[in-house]
């Protein structure tokens, strides 16, 4: 039954929302829960193709030399999107040595499953600041504001006058 | 037609699962009937023949078979090991994603494709008494023999469960490359949901928030109220009636300025020298 090290692994995305050409941070946790250390523990992750995804920060193959047991370690990949649709994110392997002189043993990562990755004109639709539109609003809402104000300015500069004319005859 | 026999005992079996619950407990209560054949440890001759024997006999016996088959049951080639990443086994937390990882480990020689997972609550004295179903996720994934798989899942409990214990069961349904299906309680015990206290929750502190404007809100309109209560007191001086000449108690605000201009100036009557006088206070002159 003691058979040494196991080890559970997740894989996780981190974003909630996956854009084409985006940041999107993955996330792989490995939990030792057998009872020896884990030994040359090697993560890869071979599901992100050149032609879907960019790397822009981490690796996608890690190693540790040893897990402790009851201990885990986080790995984390930063990758972009250049495509999008839907893509199936599926398990990332874990090879790990349960002990001393044992043979190699293959796991896999659990998978978070298919998910849509959102156009980025879409995206930008949704959250955009939108400035070209603000503009376009204020443009329109110009003459609106901009009219009543100049008759007031004028009517106000034409009694400011009189006053002034009649300060000044006075003197 | 023993083939068909266990067939039809598995189907009602499903049926009956579905209407009554299946009971977990009794795992160790020995009975292979629907596994025949796939679990190769086990002595195929003793259980065939108990077989051949029941397809012969007579419906009182075919009853008994369906009372004797009450659940799947793990493969014995098949390791599964469970690990909550973010809380303790007997305490769950309500109102926090839970997640659990669940390790699969194919120790035998052929594929077995893992189905599903399905979590539930029961009544803590009777695990047959379902209280709620949890989402179960679909996997669909193939672990070679020789190779472990690691499956996650993931449940949120709601609020009204905290502070009462729960059986909850999660079972792991999986087939062998014959499709067979197996069925494991990676999770069977009675659990505890509770109520993490976080410090300082949302709630709470827009509580403190609107406490503590109201206090501001009293001492202001206490300060208020005395500041005023003095200025009553201190300013017993007489208002005498100056009519137009003392211009120092009269409110010109409201006037535009340029008006004030236009109409001191064209007033004739009074000497610039007369308004000087007025500093004294006195209107009687």
């Amino acid at each position: 039954q003691d058979s040494g090290a196991k080890l559970l692994a997740s894989k996780n995305i981190l974003n909630e929302w996956l854009v084409e050409g985006r940041d999107l941070t993955i996330r792989y946790s490995i939990y030792n829960v057998g009872s020896s250390a884990a030994l040359n523990v090697a993560l890869a992750d071979e599901t992100f193709h050149d032609s879907d995804f960019r790397v822009i920060s981490g690796q996608t193959r890690v190693q540790w030399d040893r897990i402790a047991p009851a201990s885990n370690v986080t790995h984390t990949v930063i990758l972009q999107p250049m495509k999008s649709g839907y893509f199936n994110f599926s398990s990332a392997t874990v090879m790990y040595q349960p002990s001393e002189d044992a043979e190699p043993i293959i796991g896999y990562t659990s998978s978070p499953g298919e998910e849509g990755i959102v156009p980025f004109k879409d995206f930008d639709r949704k959250f955009s600041p939108h400035y070209v539109d603000w503009g376009a609003f204020a443009v329109m809402i110009l003459p609106s504001i901009g009219i009543p104000f100049l008759l007031w300015y004028r009517s106000k500069s034409k009694y400011e006058n009189a006053a002034l004319a009649a300060k000044n005859k006075k003197h | 037609s023993r083939a068909s026999l266990v067939a039809s005992a598995q189907a009602e079996d499903r049926v009956e699962d579905v209407l009554e619950g299946e009971d977990i407990e009794d795992e160790d209560d020995e009975d292979d009937d629907d596994e025949d054949g796939q679990i190769e440890t086990e002595d195929e001759g003793a259980a065939g023949g108990e077989k051949t024997a029941a397809a012969k006999s007579g419906d009182e016996e075919e009853a008994e078979e369906e009372e004797e088959v009450e659940k799947l049951k793990a493969a014995e080639d098949v390791e599964t090991t469970l690990l909550f990443t973010k809380n303790a086994d007997k305490e769950i937390p309500v109102n926090k994603l839970i997640q659990i990882l669940v390790g699969f480990t194919n120790n035998g020689k052929q594929n077995y494709m893992v189905e599903n997972i399905h979590a539930s609550l029961r009544y803590p004295q009777d695990f047959t008494y379902y209280i709620q179903n949890f989402t179960s996720r679909e996997y669909n994934t193939v672990v070679e023999p020789g190779k472990e798989a690691t499956l996650e899942y993931i449940f949120q409990a709601s609020e009204s469960l905290a502070l009462r214990p729960f059986g909850f069961v999660m079972e792991l349904n999986y087939k062998d490359t014959e499709g067979n299906p197996f069925m494991d309680a990676v999770f069977n015990d009675t659990v505890q949901f509770v109520e993490q206290d976080e410090g300082l929750d949302t709630e709470t502190f827009f509580l403190y928030v609107f406490l503590v404007a109201l206090v501001i809100l009293l001492a202001v309109g206490a300060q208020q109220l005395l500041a005023s209560y003095g200025k009553k007191r201190k300013a017993p001086k007489p208002v005498v009636e100056t009519g137009t000449q003392n211009h120092t108690g009269i409110d010109y605000d409201w006037i535009p300025k340029e008006n004030i201009a236009a109409k001191k100036s064209p007033s004739p009557r009074k000497s610039p020298r007369r308004r000087t006088k007025r500093t004294t206070g006195s209107g009687d002159e």
